[in-house]
């Protein structure tokens, strides 16, 4: 490299390490506070909302309502049903979803099992022109 | 100098650093990142700085951007602008002045490219409310490592050629 001096290598040194530590930070930062939650829908109500939490890993929570019954499992920052009195059981063999705007629906028992994200719903957060 | 001399002198600057701007946004980027630039007009102040001190550094790159938003019509990337022309001019110029033993042109370059994107992310995140704009920086950090470098190394040959010919102009 020409006219670099033992000062800029340091500070080049310096910034690739300061950037990539702080890249990893952010990346695991990001990953344990993904902000959603389960949301319950029976009849286009929503009647539940569980925020995930590790204490919640492995309980269930029974969705009875005047159109059937529903067991949902909450796992690591996912969901499924486990139990389901409707005759084809979609929803139970679909398994677990995870990732914002995937949905569960059993539509016998008019239910629906949607992950949202807490602040809003859309990809794009802002535009600035 | 003549106070007209330096004044011409000036706004020759100011307008070869406008030239860069407009120039630069026609030259892609081989990754796409908003609001990382190649910061050729860098190259200017960063001159300016160095042959005519600190007061006409901050004058060229206000005055660049200011008139930039004239030419663009973007309000706020001229907000972005003048908060990392200001920050990094005085950055660069602290640099040059009291550590020109330690870092080359290149460094006091790469410093004042961080400082700029420093700059723009902090009016970012205070104009948008959101903090989480601050995860946008190791990357131009990264980013302005090569741009720095590069504007750094071409001010090298600049600030070498222009004493050279104008010597006289520049004997204080």
């Amino acid at each position: 490299m020409i006219f670099l001096t033992k000062g800029d290598k340091l500070l080049i040194v310096i910034v690739i390490i300061l950037s990539f530590s702080s890249m990893g930070y952010i990346k695991l930062m990001a990953l344990s506070d993904a902000e959603k939650y389960v949301s319950v829908q029976v009849n286009g109500e929503e009647i539940k909302r569980i925020l995930f939490d590790s204490k919640l890993i492995g309980t269930t929570i029974p969705v009875k309502t005047q159109y059937g019954y529903n067991l949902i499992e909450i796992g690591d920052e996912k969901v499924r049903v486990i139990e389901a009195d409707c005759p084809d059981k979609i929803d139970v063999k679909q398994g677990y979803i995870s990732k914002i705007g995937e949905t569960i629906v059993c539509l016998p028992n008019k239910m629906v099992i949607e992950i949202k994200g807490l602040d809003n719903d859309t990809e794009i957060d802002i535009i600035n022109r | 100098m003549k106070k007209l001399n330096k004044m011409i002198f000036i706004s020759i600057l100011v307008s070869i650093g406008l030239a860069l701007s407009v120039l630069e946004s026609a030259i892609p980027l081989p990754i796409a990142m908003p609001g990382a630039r190649l910061g050729l007009s860098n190259m200017v102040v960063l001159v300016t700085l160095i042959v005519f001190g600190f007061k006409d550094g901050i004058r060229v790159s206000v005055l660049k951007s200011t008139v930039l938003m004239l030419i663009t019509g973007s309000i706020s990337s001229f907000i972005y602008s003048l908060s990392g022309a200001i920050l990094s001019s005085i950055m660069m110029y602290i640099a040059f002045r009291f550590f020109s033993r330690v870092f080359s042109l290149i460094g006091v370059s790469i410093i004042g490219a961080l400082s700029h994107n420093f700059a723009q992310v902090s009016v970012a995140s205070a104009m948008m409310n959101n903090l989480r704009i601050y995860t946008y920086l190791p990357f131009l950090m990264l980013m302005s490592l090569f741009t720095g470098y590069f504007v750094g190394l071409t001010s090298i040959y600049i600030v070498k050629n222009l004493k050279r010919n104008f010597r006289t102009l520049f004997e204080r």
